[in-house]
């Protein structure tokens, strides 16, 4: 069965560019809109998914050493865990008071401990941030000695990103909810 | 020949693709924009257009504008409250004793365009693009669709406006790698749309956006501002009909010019209105409405995964990007001097005219890659949201997910269906549910199959099969407006149960809730800060504490509301002083 690199006409490597998924899935994708004439709906689906897997590095990494996730939290993201787990339970909290408070009193109590639930978030972004540049260069390591490679360490690699790209989604939810309120 | 349409809050336009141009097509008076205004006179054939307009202010009862705020809504959303209909069911607008569906209302402003466009074709036109906000839900969409088909079209796509509009803005440059923005903020919706052109093909890439939020909420905000200028209290239907046409040319005025006086002859009897309105005055009131755009394009950029200086352009569009309040808000927002180079209320009806275009062959090797603005799933044990086709997934699109029973014995499965972000199953909107029945069996083991797909319109099919006996049930997904009667009613049984409630009561619970609130955070304010007031500010302040309490135990509703209002006003400045204090 053709996997998402073969429908893509892109090759199997851990390391590719946004740019690249992006520009092979948007000419493909001209051409077999099922509004264009010679178009599929079927093929025009399975390319979106196929393209979705490779823009995500945590799929794509899993695609290419066809094995699910681990149940084995990576020690980094054991790390990271507790903090950024204590960060989002503050700030649910506080979003949820900020807005459900009914008097400027309530609201300007609030003022001191959101600003600081702000500087938290950020400090949490930018460890994460971080976090994720480390991935990126064992993922340019891991590429540069492809097709030799150690399974395992493709496997972690994957679940480091599944982590830290799930966390960034929720932190910076967190900081719109939190800029629309003050805002 | 597929004639292209933006059906819009305050003006409506149609076009089609002659000789490899779009051109938008104009009535016997030379004009294009068509106000989405019907008067339904008594007998005879309704009145639509700029004779509507007129007919509104002697006849507001009879006439009908904004009515795309209510297509597909049920009553008890916000923004029908004061419609006054039974909370669950369908929308309807009372006329000369009937009842009318929002979109027959639409229907009538869309037979307007289909008559405007064959007298100037002098042909047959009976095929249409329609527009509708990126943000409209299925069932805006889908009555929408319903709106055309009444009008007598076969309406071969429902597009979004936005898509529509980065497509006229992208025909010039086909050949182009550019990543935009289109913000589009009309009569009555916003949307912000990020999308990707590359060389003939237009990807959303991601879209956001509120459907009760545009020029009308902008235009009430005058008309209320020049209430207080004129010292007036409320006004009568039909005077506030002219007092809010009044705002929007006052609006309009200002757009260009710095000062304004709006007229208003004869408003209460012999009183007439002549009051003095400067830009700046009507951007204060404009500014928190215009400000609820600023989070929406945040996010957009966010699902987008784009930050600001990764955007080409930001292209403005909608009637309302004229005002300069705006033009300055998404400059801020996106670090960038916005693109004006369409016209606000022509570049989406050409765009619509374009996918006519693509789907009749006229148009090659242009195509849109569109999506569904919002998550659509299932409600799961214990009233969580499931998601199967996420939000900014390219359309057409189809997802599935295998369910099994919960409970030994069950011998059928409720499958809510669902459409929005929200966490809690409740707090999205239902587009509809049913049953998949399936024989007795032990739990776990009865395996329902659930597939949602999504069309080119953004409307939703939802097909159900228990693989064990293969019973299927293909689920058409009914519009609001043809909800079955028993969920209309299964909605107001649970609404009946809070219109029983004692009024009274629960205005004092309301206001009990406040003070319970409001009591601990002054005693730590008070704490945090009290040394900073004077004496008689802190006695103040514990005098009014200590009456809250006084009122609480006399259970006296209006004296608790008092007490809490002064309470509230002493503390203004203990409050400011907290604010600045936490900003440093």
């Amino acid at each position: 069965m053709a996997d998402s690199f073969d429908l893509l006409g892109l090759p199997r490597r851990p390391l590719l560019s946004e740019e690249e998924v992006g520009s092979a899935y948007r000419k493909l994708a001209g051409q077999l809109h099922p509004d264009q004439e010679g178009g599929n709906e079927f093929l025009f689906r399975e390319l979106g998914e196929a393209a979705a897997i490779l823009r995500d590095p945590a799929r794509r990494l899993r695609e290419l050493s066809n094995s699910p996730s681990r149940s084995q939290l990576p020690s980094k993201a054991a790390e990271f865990f507790p903090k950024i787990a204590s960060v989002l339970q503050q700030a649910d909290g506080l979003i949820n008071k900020q807005s459900t408070a009914s008097n400027a009193l309530a609201k300007a109590l609030l003022a001191a401990p959101l600003k600081q639930l702000s500087a938290d978030l950020n400090s949490a972004l930018y460890h994460l941030q971080e976090w994720k540049g480390s991935l990126d260069q064992d993922l340019v390591k891991i590429d540069s000695r492809w097709p030799e490679h150690d399974p395992d360490e493709i496997h972690a690699l994957a679940d480091s990103y599944a982590y830290a790209g799930r966390w960034e989604t929720q932190l910076r939810e967190r900081k719109l909810s939190l800029e629309s309120l003050s805002g | 020949m597929i004639a292209g349409i933006d059906l819009g809050t305050t003006n409506s336009l149609i076009g089609v693709y002659e000789s490899g141009f779009p051109t938008l097509l104009a009535d016997a008076e030379g004009k294009r924009l068509i106000p989405s205004v019907v008067y339904f006179p008594e007998k005879g054939i309704p009145v639509v257009g700029r004779e509507g307009l007129r007919m509104q202010a002697f006849h507001p009862e009879c006439t009908f504008s904004s009515v795309k705020r209510l297509i597909g809504r049920r009553f008890g959303e916000e923004g029908t409250q004061n419609l006054g209909g039974t909370v669950g069911s369908p929308v309807t607008l009372p006329i000369h004793g009937q009842n009318l569906t929002p979109e027959e209302v639409s229907s009538e402003i869309l037979k307007k365009l289909k008559s405007i466009a064959e007298a100037r074709l002098g042909a047959a036109v009976d095929r249409a693009v329609i527009t509708v906000p990126a943000y409209f839900n299925d069932a805006q969409r889908a009555a929408t669709r319903k709106a055309g088909e009444l009008a007598g079209f076969t309406v071969e796509r429902i597009l979004s406006e936005p898509t529509a509009a980065a497509l006229s803005y992208g025909l010039d440059r086909l050949q182009e790698n550019a990543k935009v923005a289109v913000y589009d903020l009309g009569g009555g919706t916003f949307d912000l749309s990020i999308l990707q052109l590359d060389n003939g093909v237009f990807e959303v890439l991601s879209t956001h956006g509120d459907t009760r939020l545009g020029g009308d909420d902008l235009d009430e905000a005058i008309a209320g501002l020049i209430l207080r200028e004129a010292g007036m209290g409320s006004l009568n239907t039909e005077r506030s009909i002219r007092l809010k046409q009044a705002a929007r040319a006052a609006k309009e005025t200002l757009s260009t010019q710095e000062t304004t006086v709006v007229l208003l002859p004869f408003l209460e009897g012999e009183k007439s209105l002549e009051i003095p309105l400067t830009r700046e005055q009507v951007e204060k009131v404009c500014a928190p409405i215009v400000a609820r755009t600023r989070a929406l394009c945040l996010r957009a950029l966010e699902d987008a995964g784009l930050k600001s200086e990764q955007l080409d352009q930001v292209i403005l569009v909608g009637g309302s990007t004229r005002m300069p309040l705006v033009q300055k808000l998404v400059a801020e927002v996106f670090d960038k001097e916005p693109n004006l180079s369409q016209h606000p209320d022509e570049a989406v009806a050409l765009g619509a005219v374009l996918q006519g275009a693509i789907l009749e062959g006229n148009l090659r090797n242009v195509a849109l890659l569109d999506v569904t603005p919002l998550s659509l799933g299932i409600e799961t044990f214990g009233g969580l949201m499931n998601v199967i086709i996420p939000r900014n997934t390219t359309i057409p699109a189809k997802a599935g997910e295998m369910f099994t029973n919960a409970v030994a014995g069950q011998s059928g499965m409720k499958i809510k269906v669902l459409q929005g972000e929200r966490e809690l199953a409740m707090d999205n909107w239902m587009l509809g549910s049913f049953e998949i029945p399936f024989p007795p069996s032990q739990k776990g083991a009865a395996r329902v199959g659930v597939q949602f797909s999504i069309d080119a319109d953004g409307i939703l099919q939802v097909l159900a099969r228990d693989t064990a006996t293969g019973i299927e049930k293909i689920v058409e997904i009914k519009s609001a407006v043809e909800v079955s009667d028993e969920a209309v009613e299964a909605m107001l049984a649970g609404s009946l149960e809070h219109a029983f409630e004692d009024m009274d009561a629960r205005i004092f619970t309301e206001a009990r809730l406040k003070a319970e609130e409001m009591l601990p955070a002054v005693e730590s304010a008070l704490e945090q800060l009290g040394s900073e007031l004077s004496e008689s500010e802190v006695l103040e302040i514990k005098k009014q504490s200590s009456e809250v309490i006084s009122a609480l135990a006399s259970k006296e509703t209006n004296r608790l509301k008092q007490a809490l209002t002064a309470l509230d006003h002493s503390t203004q400045t203990l409050a400011t002083k907290l604010i600045e204090r936490a900003m440093g």
